[in-house]
């Protein structure tokens, strides 16, 4: 497994957005989105997840996981069902597995080289000065 | 373990507030979402309960902008304190990049903060962290009350590593973007 810090590459991205773009249309969900199991966003596709999951509204969620680390999330309402959605998800979730255990492959690879890449102290220094006149009363 | 994502350039830190039930940490959160500027701030989203504990998480993501071509984002989450929902504290301490520690001033809840922070260690453990190695800010929160804990005697306590420390009274916001501040400012320095 790779630790630290974890890269898309372009390809993959559009291939992952490819999925789920075609989960979306396909389930008529209202949003599908791709998280990292630390809760990091990977990717989402459809509405903005406007969710204030509270109470009192009508919109259910599917999940599942791929791969041991990435959560497939499904935001649907009532335009369609929980069977369409759990079926198209499983789909999606396949195709999805194939892509990420080939991305996991090529990062166990480029990992050390990624890591090396660091930031450095520009980016510091802007992100820091940043914070102090965004954060602030 | 940020998440650098070197294709669509964006960088994503995940800081935790974590500390014992009603210390507090969801009202960091609150003045935090209602002071920075409209577009540094995205929805945040509360999973709470009737009385409004936090059931599962809070999450305000934050977003400084560009930043050399990087777009960069502190995503802030809340675990719950009460003691029973330690499954969910474990899930959502797992990837953090830096640690809020909000502890509650007042005399009767001495005991709740020293057993939090115990059960922080403990679910860092589980994930293979440590604490040393992780940016880490201690709040001592309800500096307004009148039964509280003198700061020397809660940093012997819950500070024993001499992490930077703030007072605050988080309902009218004093010492939370300052606690804020030094939590980001110490999780870029492990990216840079
Ligand atoms: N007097 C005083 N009250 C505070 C302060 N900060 C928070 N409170 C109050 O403490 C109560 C609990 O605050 P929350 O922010 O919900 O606590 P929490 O840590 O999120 O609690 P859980 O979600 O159960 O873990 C609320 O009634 C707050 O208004 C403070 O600095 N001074
Ligand atoms: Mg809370």
């Amino acid at each position: 497994m790779v630790k630290g810090n974890w890269a898309l590459f372009e390809e993959d991205f559009w291939a992952i957005n490819t999925i789920l773009q075609s989960l979306i249309q396909t389930s008529s969900s209202k949003s599908v989105m791709l998280i990292d199991k630390t809760g990091q966003l990977i990717s989402s596709i459809g509405e903005p997840p406007g969710f204030d999951v509270t109470q009192g509204t009508n919109e259910s969620m599917y999940l599942s996981l791929i791969a041991n680390r990435v959560i497939l999330v499904v935001l649907f309402d009532r335009k369609t069902s929980l069977g369409l959605v759990r079926l198209k998800a499983r789909r999606g979730g396949e195709e999805l597995l194939s892509v990420l255990n080939k991305l996991f492959d090529k990062l166990q690879y480029k990992n050390e080289e990624i890591s090396a890449a660091t930031l450095g102290a520009e980016f510091t220094a802007e992100a820091e000065s940043e914070i102090d006149s965004l954060f602030k009363e | 373990m940020s998440l650098i994502n070197y294709s669509s350039r964006e960088i994503n830190c995940k800081i935790v507030y974590y500390g014992p039930g009603l210390c507090g940490k969801t009202t960091n959160l609150q003045h935090i979402y209602s002071r920075v500027p409209q577009e540094t701030r995205g929805k945040m989203i509360s999973l709470a309960t009737e009385m409004d504990r936090t059931l599962f998480f809070d999450f305000l993501p934050l977003e400084l902008g560009q930043i050399r071509g990087f777009r960069t984002r502190f995503h802030l989450y809340t675990v719950p304190g009460q003691v029973y929902y330690n499954a969910s504290r474990k899930l959502i301490l797992k990837g953090v990049d830096g640690i809020v520690f909000v502890a509650d001033s007042q005399i009767d809840r001495f005991e709740a903060n020293v057993e939090s922070y115990m059960n922080m260690l403990d679910n860092l453990t589980e994930h293979d962290l440590n604490l040393e190695r992780i940016p880490f800010v201690m709040q001592y929160n309800k500096r307004d009350l009148p039964r509280v804990v003198p700061v020397d005697d809660l940093e012997r306590e819950l500070n024993p590593r001499k992490a930077p420390y703030f007072e605050a009274v988080a309902l009218r916001g004093t010492g939370v973007f300052d606690t804020l501040k030094v939590a980001c400012k110490l999780v870029l320095k492990t990216l840079g």
